[in-house]
C-alpha cells in the first residue's frame, strides 16, 4: 500500500458539553452516530481511505472507552506494519511532570515526541468530532504543490452563520490573509473546518514558542495568527460536501435526519469511500408482522414490532407493538415500550421508555433528549 | 487447556441443494442476510472454548477459504487457529472422495496437539450446541464415542437421508440406519461425534481396511457391536441443509423472532466476517413486515415474510412474498416474486411473475440476469 509520510493527529480530548447526558460518561467523538458507527470513525475512516498510517488520538475527558477503541487500529484498516493508531493520553515524562493539555496546540506540542519518532513530514490535525468524508491525501498533494506551510480546509457557509465560524479571508489564489475567529460583521464565507495540514518542520518551531508564551495555546487563537504574523504562506483548501459538527442536540439529530435523504452528499452506501466501524455481534434487523415502517434509517440488531416513520435506529434497540416513533433517533440498546409515542425525540442509550408513554411533540422546535432521568421522572 | 479439538467434516453425498451447491460447499453459503452456514458450528466450537478448528473442504472451496478466518470467530491469536485442510491425496473418482480419505490425508495435522478428545461435526447442519456439555456426559460415561442427536417430529418431511438412532434404556445406540421418511418421529444424528483421539484414529483406520468407499457415519454403523456408540440429545431447533427446500424452510424457521432470539444472544454470539456495509435505508412508501434485513439494503417495495440479506436493492412497485434474498442481489421496479431464493448478485427485472413452493422454492442463479 502507498502511503504518505504525514500522520495524522485527531482531537478527541473534549467533552461536548452542549450534548449533555449523552457525553456524561463517554467523550464526545465516542459518541454513537447514524444507525452503527461513531463519531470519530468518521476521521478515523478518512485516514484510512487517504493512505495514512500512523493516527494519534489525542484523549482527555473520560478516555478509557475511546482509547481501547482506537488502539483496536484493524477496525480501520490501520494495521500495517509500521503504522497503527495510538491513543495519547497526557503522560508524565522525564522532563516534565504529568499536565493535562491546555489547548489543542498544546496537545501536539506534548506529543512532539511522538511525532518525531513517527518521523513525520507533515502533520495532519483533525478534530474528532465532525461528520464527513474527506480525502486528506488529495489536500496534502496541494499543500505540497503550494509549498505552503500550512493548508487549512475551508468550505463555504451561509453568510447569516459565517459569525459562528472562524472565517479565512483570502487572495484569488486562495492564499490566507486574514483570519477572523467568530467575527461580528464578517468579510467572507469560507469558514474553517478544523482540518490543518502543516509542514512538519515549520510548526515545530511555532508550537515551541507557543510553549513558553502566555496563550491559550490553541490553533486558531494562536498558531495560526502566529503563523500569519510571521508572513508565512498559508493556503484555504476548498471543500465541497457533507460536513457536519454536531455539538448539540438537535445539530446531532439533524445530521442523523439527514441520513434518511437518498442523495444525502454523505452518502454511506458509497463502496469506495466506506466508514468503517467497530464490528458488533447483534443479529440482522428483524421486522415483525405488525411493523409499519415508512422511511426510515435501521440497523443490525434491532427489533421493529410498531410504527416508525422518518426516524433512525440505532445497533440492538427495538420498538414494541402499537408504539410509534416519528422524526425521532433511537439510539443503541434503547427499548420503545408498547404504545409509547415519540415525536421529535433523540433518545440516549440503553434508556428503556415504558409502555404507553408519550414523549416530545410533533411541532416541537427543539428536539428532546430522552434521558433515563427523564423517563423515571415522567412515571 | 481445551479439551477437544474440532473438526469439521465435509458434507456427505446426499447433500444435493440445487442451485446454490454450483458454487460453493452449502458451508459456505449465505443464510439469514448476514451469516454463512458454516458460522453456526464454528461458533459453537469457539464458544465453548475450542480454539483450534480444521476444517475440511471438497470441492469448489474458494467460498469457504474466503469466508473462514481465525480473527473473525473470537479465537485466541496465539494458541489456537482455523485451518482450511484440502483431502491432498487425489482422488481418481468422486466416490472414493469421502470424508473418511480426507481425514486420513491430514492425519497428522490433528494429532499436533494433546487435547484428549476430538469433535467431528458437520457444514451443512445448523443447530446451537454448548460442546463443553457434550464433552462432559462423554467423559462421565464410559462410551468410546458419542453421538448428538435429536428428537425430531416431522421425520417423514424433514432430515430425510440422516441416519437414524435407535437407543437402548442406557442411551447406547444400538441401531444406524437411513431415514427415508417413513416415520413422523425419530431419533436424528446431527452427524456430531465425540471420541478420544485414540479412537479417532482407531476408526479411520479400520474404515480404511474395510473400503474406500466408506465414509465416517459408515464405519461408526459398521462399530456399533465392537465398541460402545452412546447418544447424547440436542435439544433446541437443528436443521440439517441437504436440499434447497431444506434451506429455504430454515431460512423461514429461524428467522421468528423468537427463534432468532433464542439462537443469536449476547451470551452465544454467532460469529462472522463483517463487510462494513452501512445500516438500510427504508425508503418512503416502503412496506416491509415479517422479515429478517441484512445491513446496506435500499428498500422501496413491498416485502413480507422474507429473507434479506446484505446489499440487496428492492426498487419500486417490487412485490416480494415468503423469499430469501442473498446478498447483493437487485430486484427492479415491479417483479413480482413468490417463494424464490435468489443467490447473490442476480439482477432480477423481469416483469412475470415467479414463484415457487415450499418443497421446490424457484432459484435463481447467482449473477443471473432475468
Amino acid at each position: 500500500m502507498n502511503t504518505n509520510n504525514m500522520v495524522a493527529m485527531i482531537l478527541a480530548g473534549g467533552r461536548g458539553s452542549r450534548l449533555f447526558d449523552l457525553t456524561k460518561r463517554e467523550a464526545k467523538p465516542a459518541v454513537h452516530f447514524g444507525g452503527k458507527y461513531r463519531i470519530i470513525d468518521f476521521p478515523l475512516s478518512n485516514c484510512a481511505n487517504s493512505n495514512i498510517s500512523t493516527v494519534g488520538v489525542l484523549l482527555q475527558y473520560e478516555s478509557i472507552l475511546l482509547s481501547s477503541y482506537v488502539a483496536n487500529s484493524s477496525t480501520w484498516g490501520l494495521d500495517m506494519k509500521g503504522g497503527g493508531v495510538y491513543a495519547l493520553s497526557p503522560r508524565e515524562k522525564d522532563e516534565s511532570n504529568l499536565s493535562v493539555y491546555k489547548g489543542t496546540a498544546d496537545a501536539i506540542t506534548q506529543n512532539m515526541d511522538f511525532l518525531d519518532n513517527a518521523e513525520a513530514e507533515y502533520v495532519l490535525v483533525l478534530s474528532g468530532d465532525h461528520i464527513y468524508k474527506m480525502n486528506y491525501e488529495r489536500m496534502l498533494e496541494e499543500h505540497i504543490a503550494n509549498k505552503a506551510d500550512a493548508t487549512i480546509a475551508v468550505m463555504e457557509v451561509p453568510k447569516k452563520e459565517a459569525s459562528r465560524f472562524g472565517i479565512m479571508n483570502c487572495d484569488e489564489k486562495d492564499r490566507i490573509i486574514e483570519f477572523e475567529e467568530k467575527p461580528a460583521n464578517p468579510k467572507s464565507n469560507l469558514a474553517s473546518m478544523g482540518i490543518y495540514i502543516f509542514t512538519y518542520k515549520t510548526l515545530k518551531k511555532f508550537l515551541r514558542e507557543d510553549e513558553k508564551a502566555n496563550s491559550s495555546h490553541d490553533f486558531g487563537k494562536d498558531i495560526i495568527p502566529a503563523y500569519l504574523n510571521a508572513g508565512l504562506k498559508l493556503m484555504a483548501y476548498r471543500f465541497k460536501g457533507y460536513w457536519k459538527d454536531v455539538g448539540t442536540i438537535d445539530s446531532l439529530w439533524e445530521a442523523n435526519m439527514d441520513l434518511l435523504d437518498d442523495d444525502n452528499k454523505l452518502n454511506l452506501f458509497d463502496p469506495e469511500w466506506k466508514i468503517y466501524t467497530g464490528d458488533n455481534l447483534a443479529s440482522p434487523q428483524l421486522i415483525g408482522s405488525k411493523a409499519k415502517i415508512d422511511h426510515a434509517y435501521i440497523t443490525q440488531g434491532c427489533t421493529v414490532n410498531g410504527e416508525v416513520r422518518h426516524s433512525v435506529l440505532f445497533t440492538d434497540s427495538s420498538i414494541g407493538e402499537g408504539a410509534r416513533v416519528v422524526d425521532s433517533v433511537i439510539m443503541n440498546g434503547a427499548k420503545i415500550g408498547k404504545n409509547a409515542r415519540l415525536y421529535r425525540c433523540l433518545v440516549a442509550d440503553n434508556v428503556r421508555v415504558p409502555d404507553g408513554m408519550t414523549l416530545g411533540k410533533k411541532d416541537s422546535k427543539e428536539i428532546l433528549l430522552v434521558t433515563r432521568k427523564l423517563v423515571s421522572e415522567g412515571e | 487447556m481445551p479439551k477437544a479439538i474440532g473438526i469439521i467434516n465435509i458434507e456427505p453425498s446426499y447433500v444435493k441443494v440445487e442451485g446454490i451447491e454450483d458454487f460453493r460447499p452449502i458451508s459456505a453459503s449465505s443464510v439469514l442476510g448476514r451469516y454463512r452456514v458454516i458460522d453456526f458450528i464454528l461458533s459453537n466450537f469457539t464458544n465453548s472454548n475450542i480454539y483450534n478448528i480444521d476444517v475440511q473442504v471438497k470441492n469448489r472451496p474458494r467460498s469457504t477459504i474466503a469466508h473462514v478466518h481465525r480473527t473473525d470467530y473470537n479465537i485466541n491469536t496465539k494458541k489456537g487457529n482455523i485451518r482450511i485442510l484440502y483431502g491432498e491425496k487425489p482422488v481418481l473418482n468422486e466416490v472414493y472422495n469421502t470424508d473418511v480419505a480426507s481425514l486420513i490425508s491430514n492425519l497428522e495435522y490433528f494429532m499436533e496437539t494433546s487435547t484428549p478428545y476430538v469433535i467431528l461435526a458437520p457444514s451443512h447442519f445448523i443447530y446451537i450446541q454448548d460442546f463443553r456439555k457434550l464433552i462432559d456426559y462423554h467423559a462421565k460415561s464410559n462410551n468410546d464415542i458419542t453421538v448428538l442427536y435429536q428428537n425430531v417430529t416431522k421425520a417423514d418431511e424433514d432430515f430425510l437421508m440422516c441416519d437414524t438412532l435407535e437407543l437402548s434404556k442406557t442411551k447406547r445406540v444400538m441401531k444406524m440406519a437411513k431415514n427415508y421418511g417413513a416415520h413422523k418421529h425419530a431419533k436424528v444424528s446431527l452427524e456430531t461425534y465425540i471420541m478420544s483421539r485414540e479412537m479417532f484414529v482407531e476408526l479411520l483406520e479400520a474404515a480404511k481396511a474395510i473400503s474406500s468407499l466408506y465414509s465416517l457415519s459408515d464405519i461408526v454403523k459398521e462399530s456399533l457391536k465392537t465398541v460402545k456408540v452412546g447418544a447424547y440429545c440436542h435439544t433446541g431447533y437443528a436443521a440439517c441443509i441437504s436440499t434447497l427446500s431444506a434451506y429455504y424452510k430454515a431460512s423461514m424457521d429461524i428467522k421468528r423472532e423468537k427463534e432468532l432470539h433464542k439462537m443469536i444472544n449476547d451470551d452465544w454470539p454467532i460469529y462472522t466476517v463483517t463487510n462494513d456495509s452501512c445500516p438500510t435505508l427504508y425508503e418512503p412508501g416502503s412496506k416491509i413486515t415479517n422479515s429478517i434485513v441484512g445491513n446496506g439494503c435500499i428498500i422501496e417495495g413491498t416485502v413480507s415474510n422474507c429473507v434479506i440479506g446484505r446489499n440487496v436493492v428492492i426498487k419500486k412497485g417490487a412485490v416480494i412474498k415468503d423469499s430469501v434474498i442473498m446478498p447483493d442481489a437487485f430486484i427492479n421496479k415491479g417483479v413480482k416474486m413468490e417463494k424464490c431464493v435468489v443467490d447473490r448478485l442476480a439482477i432480477v427485472t423481469h416483469i412475470k411473475e415467479l414463484k415457487g413452493t415450499v418443497e421446490q422454492p424457484l432459484y435463481i442463479s447467482r449473477g443471473d440476469r432475468i
